[in-house]
């Protein structure tokens, strides 16, 4: 398989191309066009449960979608709802990252999901939720975010603070504490800041640069309110 | 052994991401080598004296081996279970202690992660059970603090409402016989909160109802199905008494929720109304419970002996009405049968001293003619 983000930018779309028999998953709805070859099925990743688990809790999709390019190569046309960058990364299968809900787009087949519990006080204020998605095994990843995604690199024991809602992915290497964002509970919420993660290295730390609560809540204003 | 990257190596020229690498140990010390396009294939030897360790990761749950070379510091990271084994069964004893209080600040992390979220799980699975089994003392204690003046206005206004799209019998023997049996049966009500207030209203409906602070409606269907007075006098008695126990007040804290019975324990009655506009509670639409039923039925019968009225006029009319429910499941019902209901009655009233009841003033056959039943007529 070979990926290719076009139109790189805020609405951007990937071409993934399949040989003969390969096949990809991607976000339930993520498929744009295909190939006449591509086959497109319904697949509950990680069995019955294990994709109950992951809509239950993670708030992701039930089924994810199976490309495979049954009758022949082909290619695949795929986009995130929301706008917003791609980025394509590829697992060495050592390093995991662990993905939002959101972020996942598609994935070879041969990458591993799993939805997993983070710790309470992350599970309570980081944004995400008590659930994540933990993305491993060897092969392409694709990610998308709401807004450009912008990486940052941590050396061993580098630290840099991220606000809980712009976190897409992070490596499984680094760890991360929430914390207020300035020493006072009052200014902490007062600088519309809240909680903040701070992160330590070595990793990489993928953000996106819209914060997508921030901008419901902005466009919520412009709704007329129906009687 | 495999040649695929079983550890992460960070450092200062490595990608942040980690390179990917293939660790070995022996007697001596550790081999890296770099899987990595840029790196690939070359070796590090690190030996075990120059080594720390700690633990690292998201979770606490990766092995973390760290040192100083030629290239500057180190990372490693490892997580495969059978390469930190390893790691342990060739390490000298010099890193024993370091590696132990690694495992156990990583059981610790581990150990209390899981007390968290089982002291989180036990606090949801309290609360919900609480809520759900104690719903009905909250509601109890919710009822308990309302006011009989607050639970008069809102019965007040939802009476007069009603009785706006009425036609009123104002006046003649119909009125002054219910009102007689009204008088009867609230004289025999001790430190009565309510003030009564009765309305006949023309209807073929065969019912009456109350609402919460002593507002009582008769259709006048009922009292022309009724072949006596002690009849009606039951159904009143029954109606009275859904009052003096607040059934109604229970019914409508019940279906506005939980919140709503908080607010009120905790202080907040007058939101009670404004909840109740919010959720569009009707009182007119509110059932009463099974059990409620029955409590209504048993205290009217004492109710109606206090009161010297003939109770088997209430247990004949349940009987007559039961007539009209065969084929009903009883259990399908918030209301039980008819039959049921006059069957304990009488059990009730078997176990009462006999009573010498005292007659109403009015003749019960000229207030049904002065509703329109002719004299001769069956009920």
């Amino acid at each position: 398989m070979r990926s290719e983000i076009l139109y790189p930018g805020a609405f951007p779309m990937v071409r993934v191309e399949l040989a003969a028999g390969e096949q990809i998953k991607a976000e339930s709805g993520a498929m744009v066009g295909a190939s006449p070859t591509i086959d497109v099925e319904s697949k509950m990743e990680g069995g019955f449960l294990g994709a109950l688990s992951r809509k239950l809790l993670t708030g992701e999709k039930f089924f994810f979608q199976t490309l495979r390019a049954s009758r022949g190569p082909g290619e695949v046309l795929l986009a995130p709802t929301v706008p917003g960058e791609i980025v394509i990364l590829e697992l060495d299968g050592v390093n995991e990252y662990m993905v939002q809900k959101d972020g996942f787009l598609a994935g070879a087949d041969t990458i591993s999901i799993e939805s997993k519990m983070q710790s309470f006080t992350r599970g309570f204020m980081g944004g995400e939720g008590f659930f994540i998605l933990k993305i491993g095994g060897k092969g392409t990843l694709i990610l998308n975010s709401f807004g450009a995604i912008h990486r940052i690199d941590l050396k061993p024991d580098q630290e840099y603070i991220v606000d809980n809602s712009h976190m897409v992915a992070w490596s499984a290497t680094t760890s991360y504490h929430i914390e207020r964002a300035s020493s006072g509970w009052v200014a902490s919420f007062t600088s519309g800041e809240g909680f903040v993660c701070r992160f330590r290295g070595p990793g990489v730390v993928y953000i996106q640069s819209r914060n997508p609560g921030g901008f419901g809540a902005w466009i919520r204003q412009f709704i007329p309110v129906s009687e | 052994m495999s040649s695929s990257p079983n550890a992460l190596c960070f450092g200062y020229e490595l990608p942040a991401s980690g390179a990917p690498c293939l660790v070995r140990f022996d007697g001596q010390g550790l081999t890296v080598t770099f899987a990595s396009d840029s790196a690939a294939g070359r070796s590090e030897e690190v030996p075990f004296t120059t080594l720390s360790v700690s633990v690292g990761g998201l979770d606490h749950d990766q092995l973390v081996l760290k040192w100083t070379g030629e290239r500057g510091e180190r990372a490693l990271y490892l997580k495969d279970a059978d390469l930190i084994r390893s790691f342990r069964r060739a390490a000298p004893e010099s890193l024993h202690v370091p590696f132990e209080r690694a495992a156990e600040l990583a059981r610790l992390v581990r150990r209390r992660r899981r007390m968290v979220w089982g002291v989180v799980a036990g606090v949801v699975l309290a609360l919900s059970v609480g809520l759900w089994r104690g719903g009905d003392l909250l509601v109890a204690l919710a009822v308990e603090r309302i006011p009989p003046e607050w639970e008069q206005k809102l019965g007040e206004s939802a009476y007069r409402d009603f009785l706006a799209r009425q036609d009123i019998v104002k006046e003649g023997p119909a009125v002054s016989a219910v009102q007689e049996m009204t008088r009867r049966l609230v004289e025999q009500i001790p430190n009565n909160p309510y003030k009564f207030e009765v309305t006949v209203v023309k209807s073929d409906i065969v019912n009456a109802f109350a609402l919460p602070g002593g507002y009582i409606v008769v259709f006048t269907g009922l009292m022309k199905k009724a072949t006596g007075a002690e009849e009606v006098a039951g159904v009143l008695s029954h109606e009275l008494n859904h009052v003096l126990q607040r059934h109604g007040l229970e019914r409508i804290v019940k279906r506005l929720g939980l919140v709503a019975a908080a607010s009120i324990v905790f202080g907040d009655q007058q939101g009670l109304a404004g909840l109740m506009k919010q959720f569009g509670v009707e009182l007119m639409t509110l059932k009463f419970g099974r059990e409620q039923e029955t409590e209504a039925d048993l205290t009217g019968l004492q109710l109606l002996y206090r009161a010297r009225i003939d109770p088997s006029g209430m247990i004949s009319f349940f009987e007559r009405l039961s007539e009209k429910d065969e084929g009903r499941m009883e259990w399908l019902s918030t209301h039980p049968m008819s039959q049921g209901r006059a069957e304990r009655l009488k059990a009730e009233l078997a176990a009462m001293p006999k009573l010498s009841p005292v007659p109403f003033t009015f003749e019960w056959a000229a207030v049904r003619a002065s509703l329109g039943v002719p004299l001769s007529a069956e009920p």
